[in-house]
């Protein structure tokens, strides 16, 4: 009795340790995969950086209506945080390709899914990114534009350009990363159809003395009658 | 029913000409018998110069038609203008910048001795005063001959506010009207213009805001003649902010390519004058500005994180104090308006936001400027006026220290 639970715990020591040594050249390979997209992952965030550093992308980013890099509120710099997300990004590919290195099937099944859903991660982010600078861009034109036409209603039409083109780029995002596609399209219509009503309301019921001011000036051209203006700019 | 025939005006002869000692280049709109006057007037010039006139194909009808007026006299030759400028689509000043491009090629190709180019319409830009234009050119050596118009005293004053004091505070010389549009050019200069072109005048410097400033740097001859008024258009107040952008942009980005010139010079000395002062009667009457002040407290309310980017908090402090003034005290302090223009023009060369924005976002600012003017310009006379510009100028010059320290040190200094 004694020997045969003898035998049946050495079988199941040596399975155990058969195991573990299977695992030995994996995580081997992991920790050398990890460590070489870590060194990997510095130097090319150091290029990167000291690329966009020399063409002066937080300027131009800044130029383009995208925040100026003091205001950034998750990193102090946009140069900063595409170099860090580009070393994070090889860092985690690094890990996943170490990952496969087990030969298992379920890891080699795991990394292979990951690795075709990147693109969809990446188109996403991409699509983020420009939603954000044309919001913002398109926000600051409509902002100045109508606070130079005298609209007290300035402010309110800059946010709401400026959410109707966030939430447009979120379900694109959303439908490029294809999370609950059904959903995110009723959402972003009920959203869309919200704010474009919301603005028009606003706008028509703000604009009333606009619209009579502006009917009363073509009705003095018509008449003939000539609005003394004794301001000359240029 | 038979129809008579109308008139036709005559139609000058384009001819094949070699060489003229000036090169009158009409932008206006303007008829042959005008232009033939014209280049009359400028033939009993000592010397009787050659006179070649660009001139519109479309005004003149068949190119290669002979005139009487222009067989009768071997001056002046009419030359079409080598690019057609009303076809151009784009901002008022390129389109004068392209047409001033093409009248310095043209006099280069005439070898002439010196260009005038007459933007005015032709009703103010009297035959007489286009002379006197031309005659320092001639007679004096001068090498660019600005205009000084007479004005009325709320004509003209985006040049008054921003463009006249700034080029004098910059360059150290007291001129009135640096961009014209109205100029006599010497050789000397209209040849280094139009090897600018293939220079690379580019990077949004245009060749009107860069012809005065460019001169004045070079150490070459400039005057001013006194001339009449012109005629300015009336303001569209859906496109102030377009029109500020436009002339602005230019005169900032030609501040920035003269930095190393500008930050020598100290004061300003007046530039030699000719011509008599033209006086026009000054309404006296109150103006209203009700609509600017509300346009600029909208502003303050709006523009806020715009204006946070470019202006210092002291200067954003006094204009929440300004905004919170009754009408009947609105005025913006000289200093305050003229460190504004010089932390926007920072702003244009740091590219801080998009420069588009940058300069319609100081719309307010400007039109609070021109309120506060107008309250103390609209019981002032001629005299009173030219003293309220006087003293925003010495604001300019006075101011010009904090330019060059923003300048030098955007970072570090900023009060």
């Amino acid at each position: 009795m004694w020997g045969e639970i003898k035998q049946a715990l050495a079988l199941s020591t040596e399975r155990f340790l058969t195991r573990f040594a299977d695992l030995l050249p994996g995580t081997a390979a992991l920790l050398v995969a990890v460590l070489i997209s870590i060194v990997l992952g510095f130097l090319l965030a150091a290029i990167v950086r000291r690329v966009l550093t020399s063409m002066q992308f937080d300027q131009r980013l800044a130029q383009w209506g995208f925040r100026s890099s003091s205001e950034w509120p998750l990193l102090k710099s946009p140069t900063l945080l595409i170099s860090r997300a580009i070393a994070a990004s090889i860092i985690v590919a690094g890990f996943l390709i170490g990952i496969a290195a087990f030969d298992a099937e379920w890891t080699s099944l795991l990394a292979r899914s990951i690795f075709a859903y990147i693109p969809n991660v990446l188109g996403a982010v991409l699509v983020l990114v420009v939603g954000s600078v044309i919001a913002r861009y398109l926000s600051r034109s409509v902002l100045i534009g109508a606070v130079n036409l005298n609209l007290n209603y300035a402010r309110l039409l800059s946010v709401g350009v400026r959410w109707l083109v966030l939430v447009l780029t979120v379900a694109m995002a959303l439908e490029h990363l294809r999370i609950a596609t059904g959903i995110v399209e009723l959402a972003f219509g009920i959203l869309f159809g919200g704010i474009v009503f919301a603005l028009a309301l606003a706008v028509g019921l703000g604009s009333k003395d606009l619209i009579t001011k502006s009917l009363e000036r073509d009705a003095q051209k018509v008449s003939g009658e000539k609005i003394e203006e004794p301001f000359r700019h240029v | 029913m038979e129809v008579e025939p109308i008139s036709q005006p005559p139609v000058p002869k384009v001819e094949p000409v070699k060489s003229a000692d000036l090169v009158l280049g009409v932008v206006a709109e303007i008829d042959d018998e005008s232009l033939i006057a014209l280049c009359d007037s400028l033939r009993t010039l000592p010397g009787s110069p050659i006179v070649a006139a660009l001139r519109n194909d479309h005004a003149g009808g068949a190119a290669g038609a002979t005139s009487e007026a222009s067989e009768k006299v071997p001056s002046p030759y009419f030359v079409p203008w080598p690019s057609s400028k009303t076809d151009d689509p784009g901002t008022p000043v390129v389109n004068v910048a392209t047409a001033y491009q093409s009248a310095f090629s043209v006099s280069e190709q005439l070898n002439a001795r010196a260009c005038c180019i007459v933007a005015s319409t032709i009703e103010n830009a009297k035959p007489d005063w286009i002379r006197e234009l031309v005659r320092p050119l001639l007679e004096e050596d001068f090498d660019l001959v600005t205009p000084q118009y007479a004005l009325r005293k709320f004509e003209g004053l985006l040049n008054s506010s921003v463009i006249s004091p700034l080029t004098r505070c910059l360059y150290g010389k007291r001129i009135r009207n640096p961009m014209g549009p109205d100029l006599g050019i010497s050789r000397r200069l209209f040849t280094k213009l139009a090897s600018e072109k293939t220079g690379g005048v580019g990077n949004g410097v245009h060749l009107v805001a860069s012809i005065a400033p460019g001169a004045l740097c070079d150490n070459l001859k400039v005057c001013q003649v006194l001339v009449g008024p012109r005629t300015y258009p009336p303001p569209d107040w859906t496109n102030i902010s377009s029109l500020v952008s436009q002339i602005l942009s230019p005169i900032f980005a030609d501040m920035e390519k003269r930095a190393a010139c500008w930050q020598r010079t100290r004061s300003s000395v007046p530039l030699p004058s000719f011509g008599k002062p033209v006086l026009l009667s000054q309404d006296t009457g109150t103006v209203d500005v009700s609509r600017m002040v509300e346009s600029f407290q909208l502003g303050n309310r709006d523009l806020q994180e715009i204006w946070d980017l470019v202006l210092p908090p002291s200067t954003l402090l006094e204009l929440r104090k300004l905004a919170r003034l009754p009408l009947e005290q609105f005025r913006m302090p000289n200093d305050l308006w003229v460190r504004i223009v010089y932390d926007f023009a920072l702003a244009h060369r740091l590219r801080t936001i998009n420069r588009d924005h940058l300069l319609k976002s100081m719309t307010p600012l400007y039109l609070a400027w021109v309120a506060g003017f107008a309250r103390d310009a609209e019981a002032a006379d001629a005299a009173g006026v030219e003293q309220i510009l006087e003293r925003l100028a010495v604001a300019y010059e006075s101011a010009k220290p904090y330019l060059v320290s923003r300048w030098r040190w955007p970072d570090r200094f900023n009060p």
